[in-house]
């Protein structure tokens, strides 16, 4: 073969000048170190999941342990110990909060009651028929629910759930809605109009209809929870990447690459694909807290996570029912979960802009 | 001898439909409407009409990017038309288009060095080291400095986009290039280097091309042969001096006139011919000669028959009646 650009090259090319190139996710992470919101949303985040992985071992108590007699404390509210003197074998020892020690003397006047607690509260040990009342170190961070579970345990191993809930189910939908999208807003015509067509039929079907079905045919199981959201979610952003598509294809970019007579799948996910990310990466950030809020709804059903394990939006569901009594219940799970979308939303903002070439490279 | 590129009676129809569910088809836009041409080796064939015309339909008919309705695209012997989609892809890299639009025809998410090394791809998969010298020699000889290769396009002017244009079309070492007016969306300062890179090009690497653009003064320039289509079809081919120098075809003749004198005294007493109304719809062709509605010339004999083109003189054609008479 005759080498037509090589014969009228003169000069050859200098080392110097065959510039390496790097790589397009080396130069998205370069400017998106120069995004202080986007980085401050993933250092934010990164603590956050490092928290729910770790802190659990540490904070003494494990999410299922109850202790009935502590009922709803208040965070950090002072705890008491109740040793109960028993016939026969050991002592039977609870907790008290500091709220409930004056209905432990319900037989005496109010202002009895007041001067006992206030001399309990003082580091007294005071004796009250067969049982010994005496102060304790022992803290709850974020107080505890109304069977006296540890909150902050329970929100972090909680966040376990609702993250890797919330990432996987994203994925799946991501995946599955990317590749279906581009691929009948790629082909168009027939393939275009039955793809979104069963898509349409999916999305027409009652969500719980779907999932209770799964649960007769496979009984319960937590890998169901991901394949139950992301046949639901998948289906927006199907619908989203095929009309960018759409709009796309007929850009003189890819009549070019049709021209060069590259394969079809090297079009998609050279040419099309790469210029739909950001409508991707947004969509797929919001995509998130849908999922975390569908799968409270899912254990709700009976099909998600299953006490005493819980997730954030089990927790936050939990919480608004005890808002007017206890109100942390609702605060502390809610505060992770919004910290955790605004994070989300800062880094796929930033993201966006950091994968798009057209923002400044300096 | 065979021809290089022959177009036999080409067609390219989009059907008009109505109706939701019964839909039915209620014509058709003749977009492109019969078109014979062949082309020999390393002839440059320009191709001006219009907007509206076909030109750019054609090209991509040719390109293989817009179905023949009917007739065959034969490239060396080859029928494209009647091959199979498949093989018309491993054909693709014998002819290559350099597009209009520069900031539409780069994919701005790729740096020239990747839209390049894909296009050198095409033929024949390299090692990095081979690849990214042959990229940087593709820009230099496209007169880029092949120290930019890792830029994105967007980084780059019109001028120097529709040079990265040409060196993708370049790479795959095409026999074919059409280039669909590469110098129409560019600023008049840059378009005659654009052209005279275009014409060094195809000139050293033995290039056919059809070179396509509204303005016959461009095509002058740079073409062998020019053709000048109305509605979908040719009225006009010949040597380019001599269509521009003495155009048989009415059409022509217009086209010819608008082209401005850089002498104003001779500029000022030329007569130009300044032509009635818009271009006919090509849904609804009118009958007989299609230029007639605007034809200074016109007669009764023009409605009634549609003029088909005909040899006039030696390599001279002509899609007009009156030859002769006027």
């Amino acid at each position: 073969m005759a080498t037509g650009t090589a014969s009228i090259e003169p000069a050859p090319i200098r080392a110097d000048e065959l510039v390496q190139g790097t790589s397009l996710w080396k130069d998205a992470w370069f400017r998106l170190r120069k995004n202080h919101v986007a980085l401050f949303g993933l250092y934010t985040f990164c603590t956050i999941a490092l928290l729910c992985l770790v802190v659990p071992f540490f904070t003494g108590y494990t999410y299922e342990q109850t202790e009935i007699s502590l009922k709803a404390s208040a965070p950090m509210e002072p705890i008491f110990l109740r040793t109960e003197a028993r016939k026969a074998g050991e002592p039977k020892k609870s907790f008290i909060a500091l709220s409930n020690l004056e209905d432990e003397f319900l037989e005496k006047s109010q202002s009895d009651r007041k001067a006992i607690v206030a001399k309990i509260a003082e580091g007294e040990v005071y004796q009250e028929g067969r049982n010994t009342y005496q102060r304790s170190s022992q803290r709850h961070v974020f107080g505890t629910d109304p069977l006296g579970r540890d909150l902050l345990t329970r929100v972090l191993v909680g966040g376990r759930i609702s993250l890797a809930v919330g990432f996987a189910a994203t994925l799946v939908s991501v995946c599955i809605g990317v590749l279906w999208g581009a691929t009948a807003g790629f082909a168009g015509g027939k393939i275009d109009t039955v793809m979104m067509r069963f898509a349409d039929i999916l999305y027409a079907l009652p969500f719980t209809v779907i999932v209770i079905l799964l649960m007769v045919m496979f009984g319960r199981n937590f890998i169901l929870l991901f394949v139950a959201i992301g046949a639901v979610e998948w289906l927006n952003m199907a619908r989203i990447v095929r009309g960018q598509i759409i709009s796309l294809k007929n850009q003189e970019f890819i009549e070019a690459a049709i021209s060069l007579g590259l394969p079809s799948h090297r079009i998609l996910f050279r040419h099309l694909i790469p210029n739909v990310i950001g409508s991707i990466i947004i969509y797929a950030t919001l995509t998130v807290p849908n999922v975390m809020l569908l799968e409270a709804v899912l254990s709700f059903l009976g099909l998600g996570v299953q006490p005493p394990l819980s997730s954030w939006g089990v927790l936050i569901d939990e919480g608004s029912r005890t808002m007017e009594t206890s109100i942390w219940l609702l605060v502390c799970p809610a505060i992770f979960f919004s910290l955790t979308l605004f994070c989300l939303n800062f880094l796929g903002d930033g993201l966006r802009d950091a994968l798009d070439p057209k923002a400044s490279k300096d | 001898m065979s021809m290089f590129l022959e177009l036999e009676n080409l067609k390219a129809h989009f059907p008009i439909y109505r109706g939701a569910i019964f839909r039915r088809q209620i014509g058709s836009v003749k977009a492109v409407d019969g078109i014979n041409l062949q082309l020999r080796k390393g002839e440059i064939l320009g191709l001006v009409g219009e907007s509206g015309c076909g030109k750019s339909t054609l090209a991509r008919t040719i390109m293989q990017l817009i179905p023949t309705t009917e007739g065959a695209v034969i490239l060396e012997g080859r029928n494209l038309s009647e091959i199979s989609r498949r093989a018309v892809r491993t054909e693709r890299v014998n002819f290559q288009m350099i597009f209009q639009d520069p900031y539409a025809s780069l994919n701005p998410r790729m740096t020239v060095y990747d839209a390049l090394a894909e296009a050198i791809q095409t033929r024949q998969q390299f090692d990095k080291k081979l690849l990214l010298e042959k990229v940087g020699r593709l820009m230099r000889t496209v007169g880029l400095p092949a120290n930019q290769m890792r830029r994105y396009p967007h980084e780059f002017s019109g001028g120097q986009r529709q040079r990265i244009a040409v060196a993708r079309a370049l790479a795959p070492q095409p026999k074919l290039i059409i280039a669909d007016e590469p110098v129409s969306a560019l600023d008049v300062s840059i378009q005659s280097q654009i052209l005279n890179l275009i014409a060094k090009l195809s000139q050293e690497m033995h290039l056919t091309m059809i070179f396509i653009s509204h303005d016959i003064s461009v095509v002058k320039y740079i073409s062998d042969r020019i053709a000048v289509m109305y509605l979908g079809r040719l009225v006009e081919l010949g040597p380019a001096t001599e269509v521009v120098e003495k155009p048989l075809h009415p059409y022509t003749k217009a086209l010819v006139s608008a082209i401005p004198i850089p002498d104003p005294q001779v500029e000022r007493r030329r007569q130009r011919i300044i032509l009635q109304g818009d271009p006919p719809s090509p849904t609804s062709p009118p009958a007989g000669c299609a230029f007639h509605p605007r034809c200074p010339y016109a007669i009764a004999a023009c409605k009634a028959q549609r003029p088909e083109l005909e040899q006039k003189e030696r390599h001279r054609f002509a899609a007009w009646i009156r030859i002769g008479e006027i």
